[in-house]
């Protein structure tokens, strides 16, 4: 869905939510703008006929009242008192020829009994042609009259109403702009908010609230949703909290009952098969204990439990005392333990889990890189992460079950066989996690690269 | 001293376990069922170690351990839990207990626990020690050396913290998961056997080439420095 719609609008969001704006803008002004433009002109043009039309009663009373005579009266009068300085009038007779008027001769193309017809004349005495609305009309008497109005203000009014509008246009390109920066400022600032707790809720810190009374109406609403549905999700955590415990009790205390009496039966029997058979037993418990106090860890580390004992610790110095614990057994296998440390690095963590994990990876390097060279352990700062390496030169992961690998009691078939709860990796990743990382698996060529990715805390351990 | 545990312990079938293997070891042993009895009788004996279950009815472990310590009384507490996860164990530590020891666990690495407790007692009481040493082999503090008679032996510095450590507890077993957490600070049981590999390193520095072998596996349990198999 969203990688569909990312696909049309291949923009960032704040350029999309500014071109949105801009569109909305863009399809609002412009037929106001237009509509406004249309009106204008009809109005000034409206008011051109209104003068023809006044013009045109006036001399046609004349020429009914006294015939040409009433006619070239009403002319003269017109011609006299400026009433056609910005207009045009010209009477010709039957034979085309001028009988009066401000116009030298009847235009070649023109036609009588036209309401409105806009062509350029020149005025008698002006080498300047002007633009005229004409209309035109047949005398009874054989003769015709033209009469008509300057229209070039109407031209240059129609210029200037263009030119303001494409002005208030543009002006509404940048307003537009601002307007979604602005609406997008405020709901991104909204966004952030909600974003931040959440990201707080995935680390496993259900602690924190959205403010659903400064919000506004809608983001309020948003905000309130949002915060029963941590009410629920706490609840449902602590719940899991729990069951693990009264699961680690239930299983835990008739396991200790069991081995109790296990010693016991072994102070009774004397021949070597019970005693065997006791031990057998014993370690079978131990293993089984192995399993669910990794299940659990791993469920707990899932559900963000051990954030309470985050601890600044120096991983640099980690990562060297794990790496001087299992140089002797690494030595002794007939491998080498190469060692990539950084100095110090101050971090912010559960120092006992990441320690489990790294052990964990290590274990797992000895099972399976056993028939390899060397175990590489590096611990590198990527500034935002801190990155801890366990490498082999065994066999390594095929890139399609490394995903399998990691999930919990998903052993890959040729580990089956050996011994182990199939959890490792998986409770490094639960590790991981808790701390806003994440586990990759990677080709060593040949061998398995497990990278364990650790995120900064920003020495955020404040509200814990 | 006074050899006397006192355990608290609901279930009858650990708390008979734990009770038997003290007796057999030497110790008094007193018991509580619940937290309310078990805090009485804390205030009130006078007590070499006491043993207490995390999970007990009526009052809650570290709630008898947190009044057990508002009370003024220093003797050295060992909780027992079946709560194992490593956060349970940091809550258990800052509660005042002296160590910490997830259920099931074996009787043997329970009374290596208490015997150590012992011997650290209240913190108070600690003589400081300068030198440490098990037959013809010698630990200066100070100088960081380390000899087997008149030979001097060369021990890197987690070698010596671990020495150190059995030669503190000479005498005692002194259990795997025991030595990760003294001299590492981890309270996980690795897969591999990486301290048996650490040990055999630090048996072969102190005892090769010696008729009276000092280091001893316990077998099941840990290792031990003493002078005589």
């Amino acid at each position: 869905m969203s990688k569909r719609s990312r696909r049309l609008l291949p923009f960032s969001a704040p350029v999309r939510a500014a071109l949105v704006s801009l569109a909305f803008t863009l399809l609002i002004s412009v037929p106001v703008l237009a509509f406004v433009y249309h009106q204008t002109d009809t109005l000034f043009e409206q008011r051109i006929r209104d003068r023809i039309d006044t013009r045109e009663r006036n001399l046609l009373n004349g020429y009914r009242s006294d015939g040409t005579k009433g006619l070239l009266r009403v002319i003269q009068e017109e011609l006299d008192t400026g009433l056609v300085r910005n207009g045009a009038i010209l009477l010709v007779d039957s034979s085309n020829r001028k009988i009066a008027g401000n116009i030298a001769a009847w235009p070649p193309t023109l036609t009588t009994g036209t309401d409105w017809i806009e062509i350029r004349l020149y005025p008698e005495g002006s080498r300047q042609a002007v633009l005229y609305a004409l209309r035109t009309l047949q005398l009874p008497s054989g003769g015709r009259l033209l009469l008509g109005s300057n229209v070039e203000d109407r031209e240059r009014m129609r210029a200037s109403l263009l030119e303001a509008l494409i002005g208030a246009l543009l002006l509404a390109i940048p307003l537009g702009l601002i307007g979604g920066a602005m609406v997008l400022r405020v709901t991104e600032r909204h966004a952030r908010e909600v974003g931040k707790v959440a990201t707080r809720i995935a680390a496993g810190d259900f602690s924190h609230r959205l403010d659903e009374e400064a919000q506004g109406q809608e983001f309020g609403m948003i905000a309130a949703a949002i915060n029963a549905m941590l009410e629920r999700i706490e609840e449902l955590v602590e719940q899991l909290r729990l069951v693990t415990d009264s699961l680690a009790h239930d299983l835990r205390s008739p396991l200790t009952r069991m081995r109790a009496n296990i010693e016991k039966a072994a102070g009774y029997a004397a021949a070597e098969p019970e005693q065997q058979a006791l031990e057998a037993i014993s370690t079978d418990i131990d293993r089984l204990l192995r399993v669910i106090s990794a299940t659990l860890e791993i469920s707990r580390a899932e559900a963000g439990m051990g954030r309470q004992q985050f601890e600044n610790f120096d991983l640099g110095e980690m990562i060297r005392s794990i790496c001087e614990i299992y140089q002797p057994v690494v030595e002794q296998r007939g491998l080498s333990l190469e060692f990539q440390g950084a100095g110090d690095f101050p971090y912010v963590g559960n120092r006992q889990m990441i320690g489990r994990a790294v052990a964990n990876l290590m274990d797992n390097a000895l099972k399976y890189g056993a028939d390899g060279g060397s175990i590489e352990l590096g611990l590198r700062d990527l500034g935002e992460n801190a990155e801890i390496i366990v490498s082999d030169r065994g066999a390594g992961i095929p890139a399609e079950l490394r995903e399998d690998a990691m999930r919990k009691y998903r052993r890959l078939e040729e580990a089956r066989t050996t011994d182990g709860s199939g959890l490792g990796l998986a409770m490094a990743r639960a590790v991981a996690r808790l701390h806003g990382g994440d586990l990759a698996l990677e080709d060593n060529q040949p061998g398995l690269r497990v990278r364990l990715l650790l995120r900064r805390q920003d020495g955020n351990i404040a509200d814990v | 001293m006074s050899k006397k545990i006192l355990v608290v312990e609901d279930d009858p079938t650990t708390a008979e376990y734990v009770a038997n293997g003290l007796e057999q070891n030497g110790f008094i042993v007193d018991r509580a069922s619940d937290g309310r009895d078990g805090l009485f009788h804390a205030t009130d004996g006078n007590y070499a170690a006491i043993v207490l279950d995390r999970m007990l009815p009526g009052m809650d472990g570290l709630a008898v351990l947190s009044a057990i310590r508002a009370a003024g009384i220093q003797t050295p507490v060992i909780v027992l839990s079946a709560l194992g996860s490593t956060d349970e164990r940091v809550k258990g530590l800052k509660a005042g207990s002296d160590d910490y020891l997830p259920k099931p666990f074996a009787f043997s690495e329970l009374l290596a626990r208490i015997e150590a407790l012992q011997r650290r007692g209240p913190a108070s009481a600690q003589e400081v020690t300068t030198s440490l040493s098990c037959a013809d082999l010698h630990m200066d503090l100070l100088t960081r050396r380390v000899e087997r008679g008149s030979l001097r032996i060369d021990v890197q510095p987690r070698e010596f913290r671990l020495l150190e450590l059995l030669l503190r507890n000479k005498g005692q077993v002194v259990t795997r998961t025991m030595m990760l957490e003294e001299v590492w600070d981890y309270h996980f049981d690795p897969g591999t056997n990486v301290i048996d590999v650490h040990i055999s390193r630090l048996r072969k520095k102190i005892d090769e080439g010696s008729d009276t072998p000092l280091l001893h596996t316990v077998r099941g349990v840990g290792y031990m420095l003493c002078e005589q198999a």
